[in-house]
């Protein structure tokens, strides 16, 4: 009886998720498979649905900092520091230099923690028993060591105040950082030869999940993957905010458009990375403070009632469309870098095979809570 | 940039043309008296950004789909109609972009309290 | 002292073997079961922790301490856990075929590796054609597999079945045909035949090629990565043991380790020689040689990917299939023409 049902269900319908090894948390995939190719695919997502933006309209500005490192628990900080930036922009308020230094560098740190942990994911995905996971994850602890140094905690730092940090870099803090660098610098050839000498991990991503230039445009993805279908948009440089104008960068860009070149593309900006790390320690001026003002922001009238900040998070372009209020935002849109690039893979999985889903999802490297919101 | 909303196709398909082929977001703000309908567009090349600013009437708004110019507006005009109750014309969307969630209430409304316990009907 | 009434015992039963009593038939029979029992217990628990430990050092993690000395226990304490656990039989089960499909792998495993000889004293029987017997056996295991995972009415189970169908398509062929020129090297189906004809060197160096084509359709056979699609953890969740619960799940981690040991017996005695060494005892060799493959196993476990099923199948004919009916040819017209 049993053999008779599933030969007649062709193609069959699975469904992937919610509760799933490899799905980067509660993403619904319905699958309908035919063998091992899949006919058609939907993605359900808005299981972790948190109402951030509405949670943003009734919380005063800086107790909003908390919900938005939430919102990517990889880049906590970049998300941060997104929605202080758009609070600091509506007031109208500078940086000090030093400031601007060093939230840089903490920036670009936060993107090498992330991006390392990209690539354990991508590998665990692929069906890797754990091993550059584990080893990925270690390189990335180290980052967080220095983050907690420098913060005082390891994951959600709530270390931006308008205007600043919470607290200066600790003393010493640039020569830990040039001994992690260095050591950073040496690893990553080690998982580039890891990896890309090994031809089942080749063969597990090129032409995989293959976005071209104009349909990436088209699909409005952003981020490594944008990058890895070879259109050169990074607005760190094409709109460059703090010091990324003056430090010597690349953006890194592949053109295949498969899951080898977003893979490619998060190799090569880690070395970017960390160069631009390098160099913003030793262009940043010695003295100097980088707090900023106390939690309590009674402060000056609103100066600018609609803003949008743009800024590169390691999972790319994330904005914020803020209409400020005197205490609290009106209305804070959140665009998420995730939730455009999750919508593409219902594109991206068109007739591939069953276990390249969770080769594109390891791809995307999508964070399920940023999605959601 | 203020538009009509009878515009919209042409002005987005015109724009597409010129070379803004990317959509970043769409997205809208209640302001009460009225909805306003923000398109973001940029044109990559040129790195220019362009906001499409629609005013909605609070009472049953709606916007035509430019899903058949952006396929990225996919998931954001189903997240629009969801969060803001506006209806998009030639759209048959099968089912609302988040789980669980009648899809009765617009959450990102000003009238929808938001500490106010909400008894979704499914 | 121990070697040399461990030797007496078995001419022992030897003698019990060839007396012609049925009785002492039996008993010889019950004898050799609990000997079998101890190794495959043995061998299972310490590679169940073993496997635990090694890859947890190659990725800088520490596994199993709490429990025992160096976390010795621990596999017990999980297979005592799992014991306990309630046992779920879905709905959609086919209740029938649900409760023999693990049952009956585990104990064609076990006659598997039964039919082994382990010293040229110790075996349970001597078949004119073991080989042939050994090979009758394993394509039973995909049938198998296929059965316990539609029973389960799982729709990953159910892609996991149609995937094993593929990888029988894909490297029993390659594997029959080294096991054929295996024969033909050794002029003999008897497995102490194919031993005793390794005296003069190691099919290994005889017939490289053909031992690495062996070793990569072992590996298919035994579900073990990069070709362990059919329990694809971050595809399939568990693929056909997914709705097995409790004690099915620690049978099927036994029936892992069972299938693992059988690898690599079949692997040593094929290509290594069997039991041949010298000073140490046969079983001990023996022993040896199916640790040491065992342990490679778990190491290629630790560093790949896993393939791709249609490549997988590419891989077996393209690849293999030629390799091996070219590792026949040089067989048959270097060593026999």
């Amino acid at each position: 009886m049993h053999l008779m049902r599933v030969v007649i269900d062709v193609p069959v319908r699975i469904n992937v998720g919610p509760i799933h090894p490899s799905t980067h948390g509660v993403l619904r995939l319905v699958v309908d498979v035919e063998g091992d190719k899949i006919e058609n695919m939907e993605a359900h997502i808005g299981f972790l649905h948190r109402g951030v933006e509405k949670l943003l309209e009734n919380r005063m500005y800086m107790q909003a900092c908390p919900h938005m490192e939430k919102l990517d628990y990889f880049a906590p900080m970049s998300y941060d520091e997104l929605y202080v930036a758009a609070v600091e922009q509506a007031y109208g308020i500078e940086l000090k230099e030093k400031a601007m230094y060093v939230r840089t560098i903490l920036l670009e740190l936060q993107r090498i923690a992330s991006h390392l942990a990209s690539i354990g994911f991508l590998c665990n995905d692929i069906g890797q028993l754990f091993t550059a996971f584990m080893w990925s994850f270690k390189d990335r602890d180290m980052v967080l060591k220095l983050l907690e140094a420098a913060t005082g905690t390891r994951m959600f730092y709530v270390n931006m105040r308008i205007g600043g940090l919470v607290r200066d870099l600790p003393p010493g803090f640039e020569d830990s950082a040039i001994e992690l660098l260095d050591y950073l610098s040496k690893r990553i050839p080690a998982y580039e030869k890891y990896l890309e000498k090994n031809p089942v991990f080749m063969e597990r991503n090129k032409g995989i999940g293959v976005i071209s230039r104009d349909e990436a445009k088209n699909l409005g993805i952003t981020g490594p993957v944008l990058r890895g279908s070879g259109v050169s948009y990074d607005i760190r440089k094409n709109k460059p905010y703090y010091v990324y104008e003056k430090l010597n960068f690349r953006i890194q860009v592949r053109n295949e458009g498969d899951n080898f070149a977003r893979y490619k593309v998060r190799m090569l900006e880690l070395r970017e990375s960390i160069r631009i790390v390098r160099e913003a320690l030793k262009k940043m001026p010695p003295e100097g403070s980088a707090v900023g003002m106390p939690i309590r922001l009674i402060g000056p009238p609103v100066k600018n009632k609609i803003t949008i900040t743009e800024r590169e998070l390691p999972r790319g372009e994330c904005m914020i469309y803020l209409v400020a209020d005197p205490q609290r935002p009106y209305r804070a849109y959140i665009r998420s870098a995730n939730f455009i690039n999750l919508s593409a893979i219902e594109e991206m999985c068109k007739g591939q095979r069953f276990a390249d889903i969770f080769s594109i999802i390891g791809g995307l490297d999508m964070v399920m809570a940023d999605v959601d919101k | 940039m203020k538009i009509d909303k009878n515009e919209l196709l042409a002005k987005v398909s015109e724009m597409k043309r010129n070379g803004f082929d990317y959509l970043v977001a769409i997205t809208a703000v209640d302001y009460i008296k009225t909805v306003q309908a923000l398109y973001f567009l940029r044109n990559l090349e040129d790195n220019k950004d362009e906001v499409l600013e629609i005013e909605l009437l609070p009472d049953n708004p709606s916007l035509p789909t430019i899903i058949h110019l952006f396929k990225g507006a996919n998931w954001y005009e189903r997240e629009l109609s969801e969060m803001f109750g506006i209806k998009i014309e030639g759209r048959n969307a099968k089912r609302l972009l988040l789980e669980k969630w009648d899809g009765k209430a617009a959450p990102l409304r000003k009238s929808f309290a938001w500490n106010a316990p909400y008894e979704s009907s499914d | 002292m121990l070697i040399s009434s461990s030797y007496s015992l078995i001419s022992t039963f030897n003698s019990w073997l060839s007396s012609g009593n049925i009785l002492l038939n039996i008993l010889a029979l019950i004898a050799y079961g609990i000997f079998i029992s101890i190794i495959l217990s043995v061998y299972d628990y310490l590679f169940g922790w073993a496997e635990r430990k090694i890859i947890a050092k190659v990725q800088l993690r520490h596994g199993p301490t709490y429990v025992g000395k160096f976390g010795i226990l621990q596999n017990l304490a999980d297979v005592i856990k799992l014991l306990a656990k309630e046992h779920i039989v879905p709905d959609t089960a086919d209740k029938f075929l649900y409760a023999i499909g693990l049952p009956a792998m585990m104990a064609i495993s076990v006659l598997l590796v039964l039919v082994l000889p382990f010293s040229p004293y110790l075996q349970a029987t001597n078949l004119a054609l073991g080989l042939l017997f050994v090979l009758v056996l394993l394509s039973f295991m995909p049938l198998f597999i296929f059965v316990s995972a539609y029973s389960t009415g799982n729709k990953f189970a159910d892609i996991s079945a149609q995937r094993s169908v593929l990888m029988m398509l894909s490297y029993e062929l390659p594997m029959l045909i080294v096991l054929a020129s295996v024969a033909l090297l050794s002029k003999s189906f008897n497995i102490a035949g194919i031993i005793s004809a390794q005296s003069t060197g190691w099919f290994v160096w005889l017939m490289p090629i053909g031992f690495i084509v062996f070793f990569v359709a072992m590996l298919a056979e035994l579900e073990r990565p990069p070709f362990d699609f059919l329990e694809a953890d971050s595809e399939l969740i568990a693929g056909w043991l997914t709705d097995y619960s409790a004690p099915y799940y620690a049978l099927s981690l036994f029936l892992d380790y069972t299938r693992m040991l059988f690898g690599s017996l079949i692997m040593a005695i094929l290509f290594f020689g069997g039991w041949s060494g010298p000073f140490l005892p046969p079983i001990i060799w023996l022993l040896i040689k199916a640790v040491i493959i065992s342990l490679f196993i778990i190491i290629i476990r630790t560093t790949l990917v896993r393939m791709r099923i249609d490549r997988m199948l590419k891989f077996g004919w393209v690849w293999m299939l030629p390799l091996s009916l070219v590792n026949l040819i040089i067989t048959y017209m270097v060593f026999i023409h």
